[in-house]
């Protein structure tokens, strides 16, 4: 298309401009126009970023001097069982902010299979939106309440007569961890159905009649309608909540400061930790690094599945 | 105290401070411009907050901009705060060696001087001395002051210990199992102790070490003299020990999940027999539910034997890029020094003044859970037996090293030798920064 | 639309389940707000005597007027900005550059997927460098900074789809680019204009790891940091704190219900396209 702009005859000038002239005056009024975004993208992103991956060479404490250290710190990041263990949480938590909320997204969805129309869709809609406008810390606030020893869960469970699973959730070295997965999923829960639900009003419902002429049981249906239909939203819930899990901090900084032991420190909290409180500038930049990493890396085979075939 | 005397209060006070200063040099104070001293408190514990109000009071041209945070947040924001232009002109300090290594905090021997803080006892302010760059404490430059010194022990639930037959505060070890024992059967929590956040367990734990072993070795620990261990045949007693207490079900089942102030709560609750913590509650419960609980000093391993426990002052420090280090300086010798703050100091935050050793602690009601505790501390300076806390020992050892393990061992997780080998791993990796 | 068969009746039985379970720990924040201060009140259980006084204490001891004005000149100072720029960059990546500038989108949309995290750490010393440490500029530039990437992709991807003849058609009237895109473009951009300023506003709003690094003084931070900042000092009130949370979430929950339309749709092109 920008061939086409270029062979715009300038209504100032009677004789057309050399090409070479006008593409120039033309990428001069490009850059004044793009300039000003990438000046402060530059300053606050790229630039940091660069800084990160100096910083990840160095053994510096933030004040003194710092010395040049090589690539041991990313082989701590790589090799130290407790980093590689928070490393892992991330993964784990990707199970529950991932699975649970597209999993219960895609039922809904498929069992609506239509519009939500009318006073009803329009309260779902807001009252499944609403953990999307709150704070993340409300919502690490709100949970660490439902979960405490006097929360709404042991009590709903006491009322059920099941007293012997009382526990302190987020303090149990089993449970913690599934209860944070738990927040995230309450979060991102309602995003993931309302996108599912208005992806599946637009595969073509004569497939689904066909289907059932063919005699297809409803499995099939999801299997070979709904699921591929979907495909474009199911990636873009994956890609969001992914990143949600990878990149978590604040639902973990509020409800369990990363305990018990280390069964929920993640990546993020890592990183504020070694770089604030335990002077380890370097080995936080390393595992900054390695975190963006494994954020694209998770990111690109979803996005390559779900969107390149269309 | 009514008007007039408030007036004599504040003569008496800057009589005192010019006296303890000599003829020559005036000491510093808070001049008659306002100031407004920038300070970061700890959550939850009202003494710094009334002290300042009282200063205020006497001294109009001085107001505070109070920050608070919680301990374990503290702990990791306290470099962060005290590298910034605004650093605070008074901060709780929950560790001193890191911040002293990274010239952080202001070197305080001069105040010494001027204010004439020879003349309180030596011991107290040996634990807030670092030697230059950091390491070993103890000895060297004084770079903080308490508020307060405090001690741990047990509190006990008064009418609990009557259900299960205790007459008087155990007096070996072994006579306290016999009273956990006794709760467990009766179906009493025996001990109510928090868990989450940062390690409660840490108390009981300390508690024990100083029952089996001399409180020196545990301190050349805490103050990183070369070589020092925690992982030593006494130490190892200690936690298996305390593991035993675990295993036999004396905390509550869900301790990782409970915070020091819901501790408090349940224990205040009627919730536990026993609570492992320090005399900084003692004014707490003294006010809060008066005449309920009790408390004693840990016992040692034999009858008469020597006691020993964690007591620490309740440090506070000078920002070595304070705006105010003078007028701070002031406030902490005014502290240990004025009447009024001294009977506020033992009211509202239950443990010794500390201050001029001529100086007599502010009488405390008898009965009070307040007497036993100031009680005890004299019984713990007679025997000499006074520890840092081990979760001071360095910036992130507790955060890094005792929380995560002693939630690992109530979890079932770890055990006695297995925390005390990764507690001395983190220390040594942490010192060979 | 079928009558409702088993299945739209399970469906809805199902959604009534998700917004139970989305309402319900607001309510029992709500139920803990209203037990007496200090006490540790019940999991959902409505006090005997609802102390609606929390609510006025805690207003006071949060500051709120406060923080709002802090959270306010926060968005003040980014949103417009950001969109500002946003809009003019997509508009030239789309429609004023050749392929040869491709690595130049392709830069801004690497940025997509960066976790804040990665650049906290510099960004701090960075920060502090500039003397802006403890002020609103401290999360008010980096911020714009950091949006860029989303907002340039969302505003390209407008632009892309901007018949091509439109412009040609404002060159041919003489106008110059500049007046072109903002008489012609921008107004036509209302809605990708309007949706970017809806999601760029919650986010500054909700921002809490560049407040917690960068900004100790809770009146200086965002809603989300001024909440961090609240729990630290009154998390051992539950019912204080309860009533803290819900306060600080009722402006945008009250915003997000008056403009629920434009945030619905907001958010899902938003989740879709980024």
């Amino acid at each position: 298309m920008t061939e086409n702009a270029s062979s715009v005859p300038d209504a100032r000038h009677q004789i057309p401009l050399p090409a070479a002239r006008r593409g120039r005056r033309k990428s001069l009024t490009a850059w004044l126009f793009i300039t000003p975004a990438f000046l402060f993208y530059a300053a606050f992103v790229l630039v940091p970023l660069i800084m990160s991956l100096y910083y990840s060479f160095l053994r510096w404490d933030g004040i003194g001097e710092a010395r040049f250290h090589g690539l041991t710190n990313y082989i701590t990041v790589l090799t130290d069982s407790d980093l590689l263990q928070i490393i892992g949480n991330a993964f784990q938590l990707v199970l529950y902010f991932t699975i649970i909320p597209v999993g219960l997204g895609l039922a809904v969805a498929s069992a609506i299979r239509g519009q939500m129309n009318g006073r009803f869709g329009m309260a779902t809609r807001t009252i499944l939106f609403l953990p999307q406008v709150i704070p993340l810390v409300a919502a690490g606030i709100a949970w660490s309440w439902m979960f405490a020893s006097t929360g709404l869960v042991n009590q709903a469970l006491k009322s059920v007569g099941l007293s012997s699973w009382v526990k302190g959730w987020l303090g149990d070295f089993v449970w913690a961890l599934p209860a944070v997965g738990v927040i995230g999923a309450w979060v991102l829960l309602g995003l993931c159905t309302m996108l599912l639900v208005t992806g599946i009003t637009k595969i073509d419902t004569s497939l689904y009649e066909a289907a059932r002429l063919d005699g297809a049981r409803p499995w099939h249906e999801f299997r070979y309608i709904t699921l591929p239909g979907l495909r474009q939203e199911i990636g873009v819930c994956i890609t969001v909540t992914v990143i949600a899990a990878l990149a978590s901090f604040d639902i973990v900084y509020i409800s369990t400061q990363g305990g018990p032991g280390i069964t929920t420190t993640v990546p993020g909290l890592e990183i504020y930790r070694l770089a604030f409180a335990h002077r380890q500038v370097g080995l936080a930049s390393a595992l900054a690094i390695v975190l963006m990493v494994l954020v694209l890396l998770s990111i690109a085979p979803v996005q390559w599945f779900t969107r390149d075939k269309k | 105290m009514n008007t007039p005397s408030r007036y004599a209060l504040r003569i008496l006070a800057t009589l005192s401070v010019a006296a303890s200063a000599g003829t020559a040099i005036a000491a510093p104070s808070c001049g008659t411009d306002p100031v407004v001293l920038n300070a970061y408190f700890e959550t939850g514990f009202p003494l710094p907050t009334r002290l300042s109000e009282e200063f205020t009071k006497q001294f109009p041209n001085v107001t505070f901009d109070i920050k608070e945070d919680q301990f374990a947040n503290m702990m990791e924001n306290s470099p962060r705060i005290l590298s910034e232009d605004n650093a605070p002109d008074l901060i709780r300090l929950p560790s001193l060696t890191d911040l002293v290594a990274n010239n952080l905090l202001l070197n305080l021997d001069t105040y010494f001087t001027e204010f004439g803080w020879d003349k309180f006892p030596a011991g107290q302010l040996v634990q807030l001395r670092v030697e230059e760059g950091g390491r070993p404490r103890g000895t060297g430059s004084l770079f903080g002051m308490g508020l307060n010194y405090s001690m741990t022990g047990v509190f006990y639930n008064k009418a609990l210990a009557e259900q299960i037959g205790m007459t008087e505060p155990p007096k070996t070890v072994a006579e306290l199992d016999a009273l956990l024992a006794k709760a467990k059967e009766a179906g009493i929590q025996p001990i109510m102790q928090w868990n989450k956040g940062t390690a409660g367990l840490a108390f009981p734990l300390q508690n024990l070490m100083g029952a089996y072993g001399p409180p020196e070795p545990i301190n050349d620990w805490i103050f990183q003299k070369d070589g020092a261990t925690i992982n030593t045949p006494e130490a190892l007693k200690a936690a298996e020990h305390l593991d035993g207490w675990i295993k036999a079900g004396y905390f509550p089942p869900d301790a990782n999940a409970i915070e020091y102030f819901q501790m408090m709560s349940r224990f205040i609750g009627g919730e536990g027999l026993f609570m492992f913590n320090g005399d900084w509650e003692s004014g707490n419960l003294d006010t809060n539910a008066k005449d309920k609980f009790g408390f004693f000093i840990m016992p040692s391993a034999e009858e008469g034997g020597r006691h020993a426990s964690m007591s620490a002052p309740l440090s506070y420090g000078i920002g070595a890029k304070a705006a105010n280090p003078d007028c701070a300086a002031f406030f902490l010798d005014w502290v240990a020094t004025n009447e009024e703050a001294r009977k506020i100091n033992v009211a509202v935050g239950g443990s010794n003044p500390g201050g001029p050793a001529d100086m007599a602690i502010p009488p405390v009601e008898p009965g009070s859970v307040t007497e036993q505790s100031l009680a005890a501390g004299a019984q713990l300076a007679q025997d000499n037996g006074a520890m840092d806390f081990i979760a001071n020992a360095t910036g992130a050892i507790f955060a890094a090293g005792w929380t995560p393990e002693l939630q690992k061992m109530i979890g079932g997780q770890q055990t006695a030798t297995g925390l005390l080998e990764a507690v001395q791993k983190e220390y040594e990796t942490q010192l060979s920064r | 639309m079928k009558s409702a068969t088993t299945n739209t009746l399970l469906a809805r039985a199902l959604i009534v389940l998700l917004m139970a379970i989305t309402l319900l720990p607001f309510l029992s924040m709500l139920s803990a707000a209203l037990a007496p201060a200090g006490s540790y009140p019940n999991g959902l259980q409505w006090p005997a005597d609802p102390q609606w006084g929390n609510f006025v204490r805690a207003f006071e001891v949060a500051k709120m007027d406060q923080l709002l004005l802090s959270s306010g000149l926060i968005v003040l100072g980014v949103v417009p900005v950001a969109v500002l720029l946003a809009t003019m960059a997509g508009y030239g990546l789309a429609k004023l550059t050749t392929d040869k500038y491709k690595w130049l989108y392709l830069a801004f949309v690497f940025g997509l997927t960066l976790p804040f995290e990665a650049v906290i750490t510099p960004l701090y010393y960075e920060v502090r460098a500039m003397g802006l440490l403890n002020t609103r500029f401290a999360i008010i530039l980096p911020l714009i900074g950091l949006y860029m990437p989303f907002g340039v992709y969302w505003m390209r991807a407008h632009f892309l789809n901007v018949p091509q003849d439109l412009s040609e058609a404002a060159q041919i009237d003489g106008a110059t680019r500049w007046t072109e895109f903002w008489y012609v473009q921008v107004p036509l951009a209302r809605p990708a204009i309007m949706s970017l300023t809806i999601l760029l506003f919650l986010w500054t709003w909700n921002q809490f790891l560049l407040p917690v690094v960068l900004v100790q003084d809770p009146m200086q931070r965002t809603m989300a940091g001024a909440l961090g900042a609240f729990q630290g000092q009154w998390g051992t009130d539950i019912p204080l704190l309860c009533a803290g949370s819900l306060l600080i979430l009722t402006p945008t929950v009250v915003i997000f219900l008056i403009f629920q339309r434009q945030f619905v749709a907001a958010l899902m092109q938003g989740a879709v396209k980024g």
